[in-house]
């Protein structure tokens, strides 16, 4: 692979997981959800999408919209119980319903190929372009996934519904004696998310043409964690900044594991025991991360 | 306005609630008293619908109210605040005005998507009326801080100005009044009267300091115990042997 | 399967995950966050008593010993380094989750770093199995369930006839009231840490035992031990003890169940046999916890 077809690559895969950070960042650090089964809408997305497509021969486009709208229905699901569950207890569910999917994807072969996967997904607009430029075409439509979604979520969180997200991220009883919704707003917090992630997900299995239940470890939303953390809650900047930053230290580790002796299962190893510490050392000094969520910041001048 | 019957509410086996009956009238201010643990703050969750009730029943505008959720019963028009003031942290004073600010747009990610004239419209509106809010709170200094940062007393303050904003029919006040400093007690006592004079709203205020009571007050309950242990005027209530008892033999 | 067989497979079972469940529900009730890295300290006891056997050819039980006492110290020393602190600076209970997910992260990862990923057995010397009533018990599964059974005896007395468990208790029910009355309670918490890791320990090990030890064991037990200790109610220890044993039934029936009867019913279908695929054994702790959180999130016994 030459350095060109690599960064590509990389860019690729940065964009994918700063769409999944957003989704992330918008259940975490807007509306204080704590979802510790992140992953389960990358996996929904990516199977909906694929399985569509090769088992249907529909459209793309609809794939990739059928997956955003399955992965946001999950979100859906997943927000009911938020309502009489405490966020402990809610994280510890959301982890074991996203390998409940794991084990799904896994167990019933007859629809998602077991633990061989789906192979040969086919790709978008791929008759369009030769194999040497396809990549380019693929970063250029990842791109702009995450420059429409960025500006989406921006316009979402900067309004009303984006502060009562906040509220009941922080004092979720006042919200309520002000009279508002808190279950409908998480739900649709989660809805959003989902099919974020969703979106994540299809593009990730039409880039890489094959998917398996080892795309879709826990390991993933942990990673998705770590972002989220390091570049700043509330922010979606900092849910970028995060997915780029993570992605390029598992990269240049990946570099740099060829050229000190120690096996690839150790460096993994290594590499998962230094995302770990970054997790603590974050949260318990700077809890804020890089970016720090930005206060709304009114001039008296211009009410009046 | 706000009838309670007979309203029932236990914590194990203590008696939070013990048949309390009140009603408050429209268009008046009422008085709460009683010493540390009669129930006071209870009564304002049961009836807000934070707690669930063990027994009785709550009618507001003539509609039983108990078994709704909180957010039910404040969109009805019933709004409370608490006796520890809660302010979301990193949202701003100005910010938490808008928050609680009545007749909002749809409050949902597609109309905030789509629908950003009307909300930049109705937001103006707000701010508008949440600056002249928090002049006479005090708190146009502090209008760009983030709520966390306020003392307590302002956080009360705070909480007083997102009640005026929600503008609701009936407000239920849990010492509004506890950890704000003298003078600004007599502005806030005044404001809560005007109020009550120019869009004739009900309050039921939970107070312990007799002089705000007799200022304010058409009408006192004073509990203890978890039941209604008299009724009356302030001046009624001053020279009641039972609630002088309640205060000076429950020590 | 015979159904003396799954009563001995169960209460095997049980009596691992209830010395894990245990500690978990003790600090998840006196600090108020749940600890994802609670069965990592265990895994790290067990690899522990391997090495000490191994390396240091000690009898296998003083191995355990030794490695739960360290164990119990690294619980101390976590607590030490990062949850007092948190503590004191007085963050939500939510952010030491998120702490603990990272100390998972990493603690796992440091295990593969140490032991590698290859799975280890221990030495035991394989003897015949006994017969009873038709089903098959090795003497270390018979072990298994004694020393299971000792040490809640243990713990019973503990709790029940120390100062150590009183004053547990009492900050249980309340922190404030509790250091009112002149309790040490960080030095309490202290003893919590060095029990909950130590028991731990012996529940890990006694898995590992079982069957094999590697570093995922500890994240593949961790959602079992979560049912364990939700099903049973925060805060009861009998109540992990319970929700232990309903659980290792829930997983050793479901799985033997022949469900052939419920299709076939009406006589529309003449299946031979259905069978739940074991490859969702996982699954049915997974559904459990869902399903407890989604109707009795406070669990089976109410804390006492
Ligand atoms: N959530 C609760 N759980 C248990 N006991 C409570 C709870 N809330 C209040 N109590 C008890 O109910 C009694 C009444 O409390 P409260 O209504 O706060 O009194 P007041 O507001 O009049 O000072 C007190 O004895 C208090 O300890
Ligand atoms: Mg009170």
């Amino acid at each position: 692979m030459t350095i060109v077809n690599f960064l590509i690559y990389f860019l690729i895969m940065v964009g994918i997981y700063a769409l999944l950070a957003m989704s992330l960042n918008l259940q975490v650090g807007y509306a204080g959800l704590i979802n510790f089964g992140q992953v389960v809408f990358f996996c929904i997305g990516a199977y909906t999408s694929s399985l569509l497509a090769t088992k249907t021969g529909l459209p793309l486009l609809f794939c990739f919209l059928l997956a955003m709208i399955v992965s946001g229905f999950f979100g859906y699901v997943m927000s009911i119980p938020t309502k009489s569950l405490k966020s402990d207890y809610w994280a510890i569910a959301t982890l074991a319903a996203a390998e409940v999917f794991r084990l799904v994807a896994l167990n019933e072969g007859w629809l998602t190929g077991g633990p061989f996967g789906v192979m040969s997904i086919p790709q978008p607009l791929r008759f369009l372009f030769s194999m040497e430029n396809y990549p380019l075409f693929y970063l250029f439509l990842v791109t702009l996934c995450v420059i429409i979604v960025f500006f989406a979520l921006a316009l979402i969180t900067d309004s009303p519904f984006g502060r009562d997200l906040k509220a009941i991220r922080e004092e979720e009883d006042l919200c309520l004696s002000l009279g508002k919704n808190t279950r409908k707003l998480k739900l649709e917090a989660m809805v959003v998310g989902g099919m974020v992630g969703g979106l994540a997900g299809a593009l990730f299995a039409h880039y890489v043409t094959f998917i398996s239940p080892e795309n879709f470890w826990p390991i993933e939303t942990f990673l998705l964690w770590a972002m989220i953390i390091v570049g700043g809650r509330g922010n979606h900047a900092g849910a970028i900044l995060g997915a780029a930053l993570i992605q390029i230290f598992n990269v240049s580790t990946r570099f740099i594991g060829e050229y000190v002796s120690l096996g690839s299962d150790s460096m993994a190893s290594l590499r998962m025991v230094i995302i770990g510490f970054l997790i603590i050392i974050f949260v318990s000094y700077r809890p804020e991360g890089i970016i720090k969520e930005k206060k709304k910041v009114y001039d008296p001048r211009n009410i009046r | 306005m706000l009838k309670v019957k007979d309203l029932q509410k236990k914590f194990g086996n203590l008696r939070a609630l013990d048949g309390v009956s009140i009603e408050v009238e429209a268009d008046s201010v009422v008085g709460l008293i009683g010493p540390n643990g009669s129930g006071k703050s209870t009564l304002f969750n049961v009836v807000s619908g934070f707690y669930e009730k063990d027994g009785g029943e709550v009618y507001f505008k003539g509609e039983r109210i108990d078994g709704l959720t909180p957010d039910a019963i404040a969109k009805k028009g019933l709004c409370r605040t608490f006796q520890i003031a809660k302010a979301p942290e990193r949202l701003t004073v100005l910010e938490n005005m808008l928050l609680a600010a009545e007749g909002q747009v749809a409050e949902n990610p597609i109309s905030a998507l789509f629908a950003r004239r009307r909300i930049a419209r109705v937001e103006r509106k707000n701010l508008e009326k949440a600056m002249d809010l928090l002049e006479i709170l005090k708190l146009t200094e502090l209008m760009n801080e983030y709520a966390g940062d306020l003392s307590g007393g302002q956080k009360k303050l705070l909480s007083l100005g997102r009640v005026f904003m929600r503008n609701p029919d009936m407000i239920l006040l849990d010492e509004p009044t506890a950890g704000v400093n003298p003078t600004l007690t007599t502005q806030l006592i005044k404001v809560i009267r005007e109020l009550q004079k120019k869009e004739h709203k009900s309050v039921l205020i939970i107070e312990h300091s007799m002089k705000v009571i007799s200022s304010i007050c058409d009408k006192v309950f004073v509990l203890n115990y978890g039941q209604v242990i008299a009724e009356g005027t302030p001046e009624e209530i001053q020279k009641n042997d039972k609630v002088l008892e309640a205060y000076l033999g429950g020590v | 399967m015979e159904i003396v067989q799954i009563i001995i497979n169960s209460l095997i079972r049980a009596s691992e995950l209830s010395l894990l469940a245990l500690g978990l529900t003790m600090v998840f009730d006196i600090l108020k966050f749940a600890n994802f890295a609670h069965t990592d300290y265990a895994l790290l006891g067990a690899f522990l008593a391997y090495s000490f056997s191994q390396a240091l050819g000690l009898p296998l039980i003083v191995s355990v010993m030794i490695a739960a006492g360290l164990t119990g110290l690294f619980g101390i020393g976590i607590d030490k380094v990062l949850y007092k602190r948190l503590r004191t600076i007085g963050v939500q209970p939510v952010s030491l989750m998120i702490v603990s997910m990272g100390v998972e992260i990493a603690l796992r990862n440091i295990l593969r770093l140490i032991w590698s990923s290859e799975t280890k057995t221990y030495p035991i010397a394989v003897v015949k199995p006994l017969e009873i009533l038709g089903a098959r018990i090795t003497m270390l599964q018979l072990e298994i369930i004694t020393v299971g059974f000792l040490s809640m005896v243990a713990f019973h007395i503990l709790l029940h006839k120390t100062t150590f468990g009183k004053a547990l208790r009492a900050i249980s029910d309340n922190r404030a009231l509790a250091s009112a009355c002149a309790i040490d309670s960080e030095k309490m918490i202290r003893w919590m840490w060095f029990i909950a890791s130590a028991y731990g320990v012996i529940g890990g090990t006694m898995i590992a035992m079982e069957h094999v030890l590697y570093p995922r064991l500890g994240f593949n037990i961790l959602i079992p031990v979560f049912c364990a200790a939700i099903l049973g109610g925060i805060g009861n220890p009998y109540g992990a003890v319970l929700g232990a044993l309903i659980l290792a039934f829930a997983e050793n029936v479901v799985l033997a169940l022949d469900l052939k009867w419920l299709l076939n019913l009406g006589g529309l279908f003449h299946f031979e046999s259905i069978q739940i695929n074991t490859g969702y054994k996982p699954a049915v702790s997974f559904l459990i916890l869902i399903l407890v959180l989604l109707f009795k999130p406070t669990g089976l016994l109410r804390k006492e």
